[in-house]
């Protein structure tokens, strides 16, 4: 892998997936600034066969004196190598790039033009299903009784610039501006129908100050340094990457500013009576999910993790939802919704056996039992981390 | 001097500079475009994107103020709004000759070619970046570009922008 880094932007080629990737901000004055760059792309196209990928996701700005250098050195290799296909990858995110590179296109039919706007991780169809959403108010709700108290041990207090990533339904959000009124509160998602649900019950509510946006939580456009405190609930565990999105929190928090995440071990979903088919439904629920790729055993590990991304100051501490917090019935629901999606949907799509899919369902209708019981109890564990960003 | 604007159009921003100071640090263009881009969009539907698509605009035309080299004088730049479109009004002194330059670009924008004129452009080693640079407004932002008014060597121009649609 080659790499360069111009102080505002990085260029890399990676002849393992003939793959030349431009991220950050390309705004030179002139073509010489980039010339080092050109060349990395050139020496890659030479030595490549059948396709070369451009990768382009991550460019947040690229001025036209850029774009033209750009161009031209692809399209002098659609003329040196006719024999080469070259696929340039653009993010949905980023607006300008999508309009501006599909040029690139109309000038060669060597040159491919893709939008990159879905599966920003491997379980996205799954998470992101629009029947989660009342479910996601009520999961919410339940884990608010706990963080409400939680947060001001990780330095969360009035007045802060809050970022919320993976913020979902937007819900979370709105609790932090209510009890904590924040300076500014920016709240990103990649689900455009969470974000629609989110500014809708704003409007509802009447709240104007919470700012909504689509992008993707491993490359945001927010500037470096923005952030007092950010937070990452439930998302770490669901990406393949958690460490290329932890990076992400801590480049826009601010030095000194402190970023918060949240993440279960399902194993440890307990109740009683019925634990031993409960627990044996939870065991299955973790390699599931590590079968599409996502760690729902993270939130022990939030400690390592966030010390290995070079935080300090590393906070950490579990809390139990469980039937007992409110309505009972609430919790059932949340299960019911885990039941639908899980069994009737990921099992499914893994070709798990109908005998499978009945003892896996049983878990959770024993779940929702000891949820229910008048003697019972049913628990959720998750765990809160957070560290500091060094000063 | 300031343009006749649509009453329709609410001021929401200003801001001068001298050509000198402009001219003296490339990364003026940069840091000026995301600063007023960032001010303009924080009511918009996703201020973010909103921000980032208007800065990208944004440094375009700064950067086309900082290639005309021009260091006496001053750069005037105000933005308005109606509803979904933010109207860009720069301000710059420049020579004759670069004005008829602009002129005769907005001409071929207007003319309707302005899609085959910007990529004969981004293919042509010679052209100028202001060719570049106005038809990929056009191009690129849908950008409604007017040489407004002429004034002691100083050139304005109008630019439309509605971005919240191109935001998908």
């Amino acid at each position: 892998m080659n790499n360069r880094s111009s102080g505002r932007f990085t260029a890399q080629f990676d002849a393992n997936n003939q793959e030349f990737s431009l991220s950050g901000v390309l705004r030179p004055h002139s073509v010489a600034e980039l010339a080092d760059d050109l060349a990395l792309l050139r020496n890659g196209i030479e030595t490549v066969n059948g396709v070369c990928y451009v990768n382009l996701k991550r460019v947040i700005h690229m001025n036209n004196t850029a774009f033209r250098a750009l161009t031209r050195v692809l399209l002098d290799a659609t003329r040196s190598r006719p024999d080469l296909k070259l696929t340039v990858v653009a993010s949905s995110v980023v607006a300008w790039a999508s309009r501006l590179f599909r040029h690139l296109s109309d000038l060669s039919p060597n040159i491919i033009v893709e939008i990159y706007d879905s599966a920003f991780y491997p379980g996205q169809t799954f998470v992101e299903n629009q029947s989660f959403i009342p479910i996601l108010r009520t999961q919410t709700k339940m884990t608010w009784r706990h963080e409400r108290e939680i947060l001001p041990r990780h330095g969360l207090r009035e007045g802060l610039h809050i970022a919320d990533i993976c913020c979902g339904i937007g819900d979370f959000a709105m609790l932090l501006r209510k009890d904590f009124k924040p300076a500014r509160i920016v709240a990103l998602d990649h689900s455009i129908p969470s974000l629609e649900y989110a500014r809708k019950v704003a409007e509802d509510f009447n709240v104007h100050d919470i700012e909504y946006t689509y992008g993707d939580a491993s490359q945001m456009l927010f500037e470096s340094d923005q952030f007092d405190f950010v937070t990452c609930r439930h998302s770490l565990q669901i990406f393949d990457r958690p460490d290329v999105l932890l990076r992400e929190l801590y480049r826009i928090c601010k030095p000194g500013g402190r970023v918060y995440i949240t993440n279960e071990k399902n194993s440890h979903c307990l109740g009683e009576p019925r634990a031993e088919s409960i627990q044996w439904t939870y065991n299955e629920v973790a390699k599931l999910f590590a079968h599409f790729d996502m760690d729902v055993e993270m939130g022990p590990k939030g400690r390592r993790m966030l010390l290995d991304a070079g935080f300090k100051d590393v906070r950490m501490e579990s809390f139990m939802v469980t039937n007992l917090d409110g309505d009972p019935q609430d919790f059932a629901d949340i299960i019911t919704a885990w039941q639908n999606v899980y069994a009737d949907e990921m099992a499914v799509r893994r070709g798990d056996s109908a005998a499978f899919i009945e003892r896996f369902k049983q878990g959770f209708a024993d779940h929702i039992f000891a949820a229910l019981h008048p003697r019972g109890y049913a628990g959720w564990p998750i765990w809160a981390s957070s560290g500091q960003k060094p000063l | 001097m300031r343009v006749q604007v649509d009453a329709a159009f609410e001021p929401l921003l200003e801001l001068e500079m001298e050509m000198a100071t402009l001219v003296a640090d490339w990364s003026n263009c940069d840091q000026c475009a995301a600063y007023v881009a960032r001010m303009v969009s924080h009511d918009r539907h996703d201020p973010i994107r909103h921000a980032n698509l208007l800065s990208a605009a944004l440094n375009e035309l700064f950067e086309m103020s900082f290639h005309t080299r021009e260091s006496t004088g001053t750069l005037t730049f105000r933005v308005y709004r109606n509803g979904s479109i933010e109207r860009i009004e720069l301000a710059f002194p420049c020579s004759a000759e670069q004005r008829n330059l602009y002129e005769t670009i907005v001409q071929r924008i207007r003319s309707g070619h302005a899609l085959a004129n910007y990529l004969d452009v981004i293919t042509d080693d010679t052209a100028r970046a202001e060719q570049a640079i106005l038809l990929g407004l056009a191009v690129n932002y849908d950008a409604n570009i007017e040489l407004s008014i002429r004034d002691k060597g100083a050139t304005t121009f109008v630019v439309d922008l509605a971005l919240e649609r191109l935001l998908n």
